[in-house]
């Protein structure tokens, strides 16, 4: 008993200690809290990411690795895809990436490779399994949150903080703001007032996106009523009867999918299958749909422009 | 023992089997479960009880396209899938003479669940694949998937002549096939939701028409099963003795393993992949009540397609209006009855 | 049936797993007569019943039953001549009703229904070995001999011509091991049925009509067990002397393993009259 209770009392004070180092850092998740660097310098950088690790660099990185497509884009749209050694291999866009090496996915990403390519940084998704593991291998990894539309914004302030190129990043933040609002505008204008109710179906299942994902997000900002509600999850396995009995405005289908729509029971009576109001994309507008990053007013004005055709 | 009672009466009668008109009585009962269950199905879905209750009496159109279109063909549907899987198992466990053989043991859900990724891929990546795959449908793909997985066992033991390597052939089949069916997902990673959703089974997208393809399935399975019953009993005495009675093995192996084929295939391409009905249904009705073979392959349906409707049931209830994938369900269930009767078994020791 | 082989097999020969079993053996077995395939585990026993029941696939050699080839009877015909019982059954789910039923397969048929003449087989069959009252018990329910006995009324329920029974007293206590013995005496001396059957225990095998006495090394001997005896076949067949002592009903083995001597000298003296008489028969074949 005592010595349970000494060992506590040592744990405590370790972690007391830790705590106590790592407060003058402390600032909101992924947000770039110190910047210790002229902009475009090549003076040390430090900072802290959403995992709350601290990133310290001598210089801006010249040998990036990124394992979320979204980060590649990020990447790429700050104007520094040329640093990229390596990606995950589900990065496809901008078409200079695919011939890069491809490193596996986030689950199941390939170590080696990614130690062979002797990157100065490594650029995740948060929570990554990877990441404690290329860490004790002595790569140096920053987390980014991507999981939000608010993420946006504090991913690429972050990442371009990374690669000393802050400029960039609040230019890139001015630009996705602009083009997001200029199709929220034109979306608003097309709709003109209508608030139709969408299904947005992500897969088979059916797994439809709830208002808490990030489609959601977007469906939400057009004015659109998500017929799936908050409590169900942000993707959740419905019951195909549930969207019978909603019967939704505009149902939202990847484009492999829709065909089989009239098949399902009870389906051929939805107005949207009998009147045409489905929206069916493609894997590549898809991708910019899904992928909270900068082409997000691409994914937008995609569902707008479907929206103003079609909605009711 | 008198060794004068050599001369007998010619009039002695073995005594009738008691059990006979009892066992009509267990079918019976059976059957007016699985009206229960179906008038349950109409009831529970993402309305509550209350709303059901008055849109049976006072019907609208969106009301009657959830009762009659979806509810009762999935409620059908959900009992003949059961049914096959079911007799698929009384079928493989008196095969192979193996109390945990299942009906998916010959590489039909591996073949299956290869089709179906196959089928996915080609509609992601090219659009003549896209039409070709709504052409045949994932029903389609995952019925040829299970066929041709049947159909690669068999070849691989050499046309079935030994019970044993038929079953190292299936277990090695089902391996292949769903490694393959692995690679192919992870060149392809946007159809792993879509794979997944197949693997764990699902009773969501059952109409009238799968619901017909099931009955139709169904009947074929059956009728011969019920005329091959007095060669299965005779094959649980083991091959050599069946053979000595003038049974042709082959025959029987064939026969069965077509039906074996069919229910599976069929099952797996309307409903996906669940698991554990195939097991649990003979055992179950082993326990309630000891049949000869016969009856257990008309009881096993039963007792399956009661399974599957109740697993259905409960996946539709619990996280309403979201489901549960039935394979989930079916699993719980079955994996927690095989725990009891573990339990029973240590405490009887 | 006037042939008096009705099974015949001419140059048997059959290997397992790279050891030859049997080697080109040839047997005639005598109608009407209870024959017993003695022999040395690995002597093949088993697979010349196996292989007289067409069950197995020959390396050489053919099997003849009432004058045509094995292979050559339709499946169910065959069948209806030929009962086979196996040494050991695997634990079936049936009732003792049922086990007996599936005798008359090869009469029945996959559909038919069990006729009077079915039914009444079948009791006799019971009958014979005890088993009547046992028609509604599950055989999981009975102890090994219940269940040898149970088997055995189903190979007697198929009323066949010919009877190949491997190890039909194993788990049998002492009377009920008469009570088959006798009952093979008289299914073959009353109903003329042909019965060879392979049995482990020396002096009920001394009982039957003739002995087919087996080596490793092929066939011993094939006759009377006066002729086995007068022959010395086993002690040839084991490998080590076998001392088989006259006694009133015929021949017995007494095991030795004491150091008192045997009160009577093997078979030199008091034939029975039985065994005079088949001794008669033989040498006028």
């Amino acid at each position: 008993m005592r010595g349970r209770t000494a060992l506590g009392a040592w744990l405590r004070l370790i972690v007391g200690c830790a705590a106590i180092a790592g407060a003058p850092i402390a600032g909101r998740p992924s947000a770039a809290a110190q910047i210790t660097a002229a902009p475009n310098g090549a003076a040390p950088i430090v900072l802290e990411d959403a995992a709350h690790h601290t990133l310290r660099l001598d210089h801006p990185p010249q040998r990036v690795v990124t394992l979320l497509p979204s980060i590649t884009e990020t990447v790429c749209a700050l104007g520094e895809g040329a640093r990229l050694v390596g990606t995950d291999r589900y990065s496809n866009w901008p078409a200079m990436v695919q011939k890069l090496p491809k490193a596996g996915g986030l689950d199941d990403a390939d170590i080696e490779l990614i130690v062979s390519l002797q990157p100065d940084v490594v650029i995740l998704a948060h929570a990554a399994r990877i990441t404690e593991r290329l860490r004790e291998l002595g790569v140096v990894t920053f987390d980014v949150e991507t999981r939000t539309y608010e993420d946006i914004a504090r991913s690429v302030t972050a990442i371009g903080a990374v690669l000393g190129v802050p400029n960039q990043a609040i230019k890139l933040n001015r630009d996705i703001e602009r083009s997001v609002n200029d199709a929220a505008v034109g979306a608003r204008l097309a709709l003109s007032g209508r608030t139709p109710s969408v299904y947005y179906e992500v897969d088979r299942g059916p797994y439809a996106a709830g208002p808490q994902s990030f489609i959601g997000e977007m469906l939400a900002r057009l004015g659109t009523r998500n017929i799936v509600t908050a409590e169900l999850g942000p993707f959740p396995k419905l019951n195909p009867e549930y969207v019978v009995r909603h019967d939704p405005d505009v149902i939202f289908i990847s484009a492999t999918d829709a065909p089989e729509l009239k098949r399902r029971p009870g389906w051929d009576q939805l107005r949207a299958v009998r009147e045409h109001r489905v929206c069916a994309f493609d894997r590549d507008t898809t991708d910019t749909i899904v992928r909270p990053g900068p082409r997000v007013a691409e994914g937008f004005a995609a569902i707008a422009a479907c929206l103003g055709h079609v909605a009711p | 023992m008198n060794p004068d009672a050599v001369a007998v009466p010619e009039a002695v009668q073995p005594a009738p089997d008691p059990g006979v008109s009892r066992f009509a009585l267990w079918l019976a009962a059976g059957a007016v479960l699985t009206l229960v269950l179906t008038a349950l199905s109409l009831l529970i879905g993402t309305s509550s009880l209350r709303t059901s209750i008055e849109w049976l009496r006072s019907p609208d159109a969106q009301a009657n396209t959830v009762l009659w279109q979806i509810r009762l063909p999935r409620a059908t549907g959900a009992w003949l899938a059961g049914a096959l899987l079911g007799l698929g198992g009384a079928i493989a466990q008196g095969l192979f003479r193996n109390p945990l053989a299942e009906p998916y043991l010959l590489g039909s859900s591996a073949g299956a669940g290869l089709g179906v990724s196959l089928t996915l891929i080609a509609a992601d990546t090219s659009l003549s694949g896209l039409a070709w795959g709504a052409e045949i449908g994932i029903t389609g793909a995952a019925f040829l998937g299970a066929c041709g997985g049947i159909g690669l066992t068999v070849l691989l033991s050499r046309g079935a002549m030994q019970t044993a390597s038929l079953l190292l052939a299936g277990i090695v089949v089902g391996f292949l096939l769903s490694a393959v069916q692995s690679l192919l997902l992870l060149s392809s990673p946007d159809t792993w939701r879509a794979m997944q959703a197949f693997l764990l089974g699902s009773t969501g997208y059952l109409n009238w028409h799968s619901s017909g393809l099931l009955g139709a399935a169904f009947l074929v399975c059956m009728l011969p099963t019920v005329l091959l019953a007095r060669g299965l009993t005779a094959l649980t005495l083991g091959e050599e003795t069946a053979q000595s009675l003038g049974l042709s093995i082959a025959f029987l192996r064939l026969s069965l393993l077509a039906i074996l084929s069919l229910a599976t295939a069929s099952t797996v391409g309307q409903v996906g992949a669940i698991g554990f009905v195939g097991l649990v249904a003979p055992h179950l009705v082993r326990e309630t009540r000891p049949v000869n073979q016969r009856q257990l392959l008309i009881a096993a349906p039963l007792c399956g397609g009661i399974l599957l409707q109740t697993a259905d049931l409960i996946s539709r209830w619990v996280v309403r209006p979201a489901e549960l994938p039935v394979g989930v369900v079916t699993s719980c269930l079955g994996g927690s009855y095989l725990v009891f009767l573990l339990w029973r078994r240590a405490r009887r020791v | 049936m006037s042939e008096p082989f009705p099974l015949v097999g001419r140059e048997l020969s059959v290997s397992y797993g790279g050891r030859r079993v049997l080697e080109r053996l040839s047997v005639d077995i005598h109608a009407g007569a209870w024959t017993s395939v003695v022999g040395p585990n690995g002597s093949g026993k088993s697979t010349l019943l196996r292989a007289l029941g067409g069950l197995l696939d020959l390396e050489h050699g053919s099997v003849w039953l009432h004058g045509r080839p094995v292979q050559a009877w339709p499946r169910s015909d065959r069948a209806r001549r030929i009962a086979w019982l196996a040494q050991s059954s695997a634990p079936a789910d049936l009732t003792v009703a049922e086990c007996v039923a599936l005798g008359r397969f090869a009469h029945t048929g996959w559909l038919g229904a069990l006729r009077s003449r079915d039914e009444a087989a079948i009791a006799r069959a019971m009958a014979a070995t005890g088993a009547q009252g046992w028609a509604g018990r599950r055989i999981t329910t009975l102890s090994g001999g219940e269940r040898q006995r149970v088997h055995l009324a189903r190979v007697l329920a198929a009323e066949a011509s010919v009877l190949l029974l491997d190890e039909p007293t194993t788990h049998l206590d002492p009377p009920h091991q008469e009570d088959i013995g006798r009952l093979m005496r008289e299914q073959a001396h009353g109903c003329g049925v042909t019965i060879v059957s392979a049995i482990h225990d020396l002096s009920l095998a001394l009982m039957a009509d003739r002995l087919l006495v087996m080596s490793e090394d092929g066939l011993v001997g094939h006759g009377t067990p006066h002729d086995a005896v007068n022959g010395d076949w086993l002690s040839r067949a084991f490998g080590k002397p076998i001392k088989i002592i006259g006694t009133a009903g015929g021949y017995a083995w007494q095991p030795q393993i004491g150091s008192k001597p045997s009160s009577g000298d093997p078979a030199t003296e008091r034939r029975p009259a039985t065994e005079r008489r088949a001794s008669y028969r033989a040498a006028s074949r």
